[in-house]
């Protein structure tokens, strides 16, 4: 029996049609990957604007020595137009954290107390010094827009576990989203079944997810009543054709995510003492803490992707701290650092972590120069920054690659935004050079066409 | 030849294949390898020196592969004898003369009949007002209304329907936004400004008279890529050139050297796409891995649009001034035409053999003579007569392939912006070539008189089944949320002008930017328009548009997705536009229909479906009724698969 006959046949008694072999029809069922899973989930802690390493996890001591003079390097340093200062030391302290001895600034004294479990690279490097190009690089590999997203291609290549919730999920900061909007987690030229899903971490998580106002639960579940039974009549005059059971189905389906996604909101639920370790008592931490806590539960629910901003709109609502470097990273750190620090006790408690991937960073970082002289900003740094990867597959406790004495550009294991992405995917099962999709007469990678690799020093 | 051919694939085609035969060599399929070359080949691989070894790029082969060919080639060097000897790219079937086969042997007289069914029977004509429907959806992307239903009820003339509907203005309305797809129409830039194209609408209702008009589509083709450098040039033509202007810029590019080379690219990349049917976009690094199409061809057709001046001032579009009309178009300030080099590996910095405007070189035995101009360099007329030509093999072939698509919902090829090697072949080649043969020289390149021939044919009036060539398939967005609007009787006809904004629920402008004012929606009147009339903004596309599989707003679309996933039934279920409709729904039928149930659901479905009510489908909705309000029972009729899915 092939599979239309099989469909004909179920139709005669729609009810008792799988909902398996239908969701076989669905663009985000399960897909096999390349190779052996390390992590099945990624969360992508999105640090909007652009954190400076040199402040975060690049200690420079050199930057001391130098504080106040000039930079004599060759590279074109800072963003178009802005004024180029001296070399200005970080005022944050640099320490020693766990049996690694891995150097964090006093920036995240929680984040710091998994040192052992973090992987930061420090040689990353971008190709542009505009934020919008910059967050589509990080976002979709290319520096221009209509490119399908990192979580796009983790969907569109190994389809996600939960149909009642969507498998690229994306929270954005209450002051806006990045620059660029909505191209950041865009499905480009695939089927926008693989676009990233706003959700709000509060009252209706999903857009057109709650009933209309006036209208009560048991209208809204009578009346999908009446829409399914008669296109059950409809479909009975084309047996043959799946779309229209898939549609069906997608009404139920919409109807079970209402469910699902107003629970994954829900923290009541949540002890005392969980809701404390996120940091939801504390003004400062409750939105992003709010956050972390609902990715956890998203997680649980088998969500693939999930990505956070810290940071939104512009300049200093965002990591770019071009007037104040000092105020501003303390600002945004202090915002997430307990949340993201309760995320990975929290994966680590429920067992979550072993099949969790959890990158953070920026678009790119900042300049070792201040922006203008005597002012604490600083500018944008796309020859070298500090991202970090932690969980599932990757050895923890290290440090890799380097950036000059300055911390101005990557010298060492010099790692492409491109090869970041190689990385994500191998962790997640996925050959980049073999994950692609047909547009416009050629097979399009995440990676583009230039040679990337894997950073293997990453890998556990 | 099992582990061979994979070997052979990956290592040595690209430059001794199907597309590329240096030194004359092939190695794409066994029986073309010649015993002569056997011992020379396995020398070579070997070779110790590296001006010798093969292949010259990348890792050498290693001990294990050179083994298992040297034992391939003891053993006979065998091949299936089934095996598929590709064709020279220049024997690919798109590329040869349009050919006016005759007409196949059949009972059937209207041509497309005749080569569809042959002397096969044909399945019979769909139900008559279904078939209305189906039309009406077709060439206007509205249902027809209970008039026009009972109109056709009395005379049954649907000859007389189809040529009605071809003189409506909302047929241009319908199609215009299907050439939109192709040519990557949006109204804004992108990124991180994502400006509005100053007066870029004024393309888009060029495209709407332009089909309102059945203007030949040649000429349609001379008037987009070179209206401004036509002898009878006027407002309307230069408005035309904005296809060439309709990318996606970004007003702070990361690299300003490539910037330039990236916006010819996106003009070359679609004008090979849109009219061609070719990928030529790849060829800008390399010479195309799957096509024979060098990156010389690619910088020849970058010569062509070389010339090309885009007005702005700092990251301010400007426009240009066309007898005191506004128009958004790129302008060719001098006679006289830059070098154009190749850029070897696409590098700005790197600059190869100096190229003059040409066209791909496998598609003609001599190049087209490329006039010069006094104002202009009149490059692009150039390009724009050949394309629009007769002898052109691809045009035509591409722009009929594109109609049939929209009207069955599948091409004859299907991969309608692909016509090269890596594209698919044509279901029925005879027919497409006497279609697109047709089209040129009986029709006159006339789309309206090429709709009617479709339109008319069994092919397309009948039934659809599993066997039938019409696909089962969603409206687009626009034509739902259009024929939503035309059964509440909210439509607002008003055509052309600045696009309206529909309004973005709240929740969605709360991931921008600039959430304040980044959308200032139309009232609820001006947003009742027609959807072609909506703003695309390309960083903030409406989402209801978006979930319901919108074109890609970047790159040209050959042809919409349709996917089936939750967040469409959230939108058409819980989404504020649909509980409107369904609200505006129900105030008409109470008006129209008065207050008895039975009426009220009759005319419902009378215009929302075209049909009347079976008698289940009655005693399910006046049980509904009984306890719930006519609203939720409108919203649940917008929401029916037959809604969107026409017969």
């Amino acid at each position: 029996m092939n599979r239309r006959e099989y469909l004909m046949r179920a139709t005669g008694g729609f009810a008792g049609l799988a909902l398996a072999d239908l969701m076989a029809e669905s663009p985000l069922s399960e897909k096999r990957p390349h190779f052996p899973v390390k992590a099945k989930h990624c969360v992508f802690l999105f640090m909007n604007g652009g954190p400076s390493q040199v402040d975060t996890f690049d200690p420079k001591p050199a930057l001391k020595k130098y504080h106040g003079m000039p930079y004599h390097g060759d590279a074109k340093v800072g963003s178009n137009g802005r004024a180029v200062g001296h070399l200005m030391q970080s005022p944050f302290e640099f320490k020693k954290h766990g049996q690694s001895g891995l150097e964090i600034s006093s920036l995240f004294p929680h984040t710091a107390m998994h040192a052992d479990d973090l992987c930061v690279i420090r040689s990353m490097h971008a190709d542009t010094a505009a934020h919008a190009s910059g967050c589509l690089q990080m976002n979709t590999g290319s520096i221009f827009i209509g490119k399908p997203c990192l979580g796009s291609w983790l969907n569109y290549g190994l389809g996600t576990a939960n149909q009642n919730l969507p498998g690229f999920v994306v929270m954005t900061d209450p002051r806006g989203g990045p620059i660029g909007s909505a191209s950041n987690w865009t499905a480009g030229y695939m089927p926008a079944a693989y676009q990233g899903t706003l959700f709000r971490s509060g009252g209706s998580p999903l857009l057109d997810l709650a009933t209309p106002e006036g209208t009560s639960d048991r209208t809204q579940r009578r009346s999908l009543d009446l829409l399914k039974s008669l296109n059950e009549e409809h479909l009975k005059r084309h047996p043959e054709e799946t779309e229209l059971m898939a549609r069906i189905e997608s009404y139920e389906l919409a109807y079970r995510m209402q469910t699902e996604a107003m629970s994954v909101v829900d923290l009541d639920s949540e002890d005392a003492a969980t809701r404390e370790m996120y940091g939801l008592n504390d003004k400062r931490t409750a939105d992003f803490g709010r956050k972390c806590l609902i990715t956890r539960k998203l997680i649980e629910k088998g969500v693939r992707f999930i990505q956070l901003y810290s940071g939104g709109g512009h300049i200093e609502d965002t990591w770019d701290g071009h007037n104040d470097c000092i105020t501003n990273h303390t600002l945004h750190a202090g915002e997430t650092d307990q949340p993201i620090a309760a995320l990975i006790a929290d994966l680590k408690r429920t067992g979550l972590w072993e099949e969790t991937l959890l990158v953070w960073g920026g678009e790119f970082g900042r300049t070792p120069t201040s922006e203008g002289v005597g002012k604490p900003g600083r500018d944008h740094d796309w020859h070298g920054f500090s991202m970090w990867m932690a969980g599932a597959g990757v050895k923890g406790g290290q440090a890799i690659g380097a950036t000059d004495e300055l911390g101005f550009k990557a010298i060492e294991d010099r790692c492409h935004v491109s090869d970041l992405h190689a990385t994500i995917l191998h962790l997640m099962g996925v050959d980049h050079s073999r994950l692609s999709y047909l547009h416009q007469g050629l097979n399009q990678r995440l990676t583009g066409v230039e040679d990337r690799r894997v950073i293997t020093k990453v890998l556990a | 030849m099992k582990d061979i051919k994979p070997l052979l694939k990956e290592r040595c085609i690209s430059c001794h294949g199907t597309v590329k035969q240096k030194g004359d060599l092939r190695l794409d399929a066994g029986a073309l390898i010649r015993p002569d070359v056997h011992q020379d080949l396995l020398e070579r691989v070997a070779s110790s020196e590296e001006d010798e070894r093969m292949p010259p790029e990348g890792k050498r082969l290693s001990a294990e592969q050179i083994e298992m060919l040297r034992q391939w080639i003891a053993a006979g060097a065998l091949f299936p004898r089934d095996e598929v000897i590709p064709k020279k790219p220049s024997e690919h079937w798109s590329f040869q003369p349009v050919q006016s086969p005759p007409l196949a042997a059949s009972a059937f007289t209207h041509p497309i009949d005749a080569f569809v069914f042959g002397k096969r029977e044909a399945a019979p004509k769909a139900n008559p007002l279904a078939l209305l429907r189906r039309i009406h959806l077709d060439l206007t992307g509205l249902p027809p209304t209970i008039q026009e239903q009972e109109r056709f009820a009395k005379s049954g003339d649907m000859n007389a329907v189809i040529n009605d509907l071809l003189t409506r203005p909302e047929y241009g309305e319908r199609w215009a936004r299907h050439w939109l797809d192709v040519v990557r129409y949006a109204d804004s830039n992108g990124y991180e400004r994502d400006a509005e194209k100053p007066f870029v609408w004024r393309y888009r209702d060029y495209v709407i008279e332009s089909l309102n008009q059945d203007k030949p589509f040649d000429r349609f083709v001379l008037e987009q890529l070179a209206g401004d450098e036509l002898p009878d040039r006027s407002v309307s033509s230069v408005i035309a050139t904005g296809f060439l202007r309709l990318g996606h810029w970004d007003d702070e590019p990361a690299d300003p050297e490539t910037d330039r080379y990236d916006q010819l690219d996106d003009i070359v990349s679609t004008t090979g796409q849109a009219f061609l049917g070719l990928t030529i976009g790849c060829a800008r690094c390399h010479d195309h891995k799957f096509e024979p199409l060098a990156t010389r061809d690619y910088y020849s057709l970058v010569a062509v649009f070389n010339p090309l001046d885009r007005p702005t001032k700092g990251r301010k579009e400007l426009t240009i001034p066309v007898d005191g009309a506004e128009v958004y178009a790129w302008s060719e300030p001098s006679a006289k035409a830059p070098e154009t080099h190749v850029l070897v590996r696409g590098s700005p910095t790197r600059f190869g053999d100096l190229v003059e405007p040409a066209v791909p070189a496998i598609l003609v035995k001599q190049q087209p003579q490329f006039p010069s101009g006094e104002k202009t360099t009149q490059r692009r007329l150039g390009l724009a007569q050949w394309i629009a030509s007769e002898q052109n093999p691809l045009t035509a072939r591409v722009i009929v392939n594109r109609v049939w698509q929209q009207h069955f919902g599948q091409g004859l090829v299907t991969t309608a912006n692909d016509f090269g090697l890596m594209g698919a072949t044509p279901a029925q080649p005879e027919l497409l070539d006497w279609l697109a043969h047709w089209f040129m020289h009986d029709a006159r390149w006339s789309l309206k008189r090429l709709h009617h021939l479709i339109l008319t044919s069994r092919a397309w009036q009948m039934s659809k089944s599993s066997d039938s060539l019409m696909r089962y398939r969603r409206l687009e967005v626009e034509a739902i949320r259009d024929s939503m609007l035309a059964v509440s009787g909210q439509l607002n006809p008003k055509r052309f002008g600045p696009a309206m904004k529909p309004g973005i629920p709240k929740a969605a402008l709360e991931a921008n930017t600039d959430k304040e004012k980044v959308w200032q929606p139309s009232d609820e009147r001006e947003a009742s328009r027609r959807s072609i009339y909506a703003f695309i903004k390309r960083g903030l596309v409406i989402p209801m548009l978006e979930t319901l599989d919108l074109a890609d707003t970047v790159s040209s679309c050959p042809q919409r997705q349709v996917t089936t996933v939750a967040p469409q039934a959230l939108s058409l279920f819980n989404g504020e536009f649909v509980n409107q409709q369904a609200q505006h729904f129900a105030a008409r039928l109470k008006r129209e229909a008065g207050d008895d149930p039975e009426k009220q659901i009759t005319l419902a479905w009378k215009l929302a479906l075209s049909r009347e009510p079976s008698h289940d489908e009655l005693t399910k909705m006046r049980a509904f009724l009984q306890e719930q309000p006519l609203e939720q029972a409108c919203r649940v009729i917008l929401n029916l698969n037959e809604f969107v899915y026409p017969e």
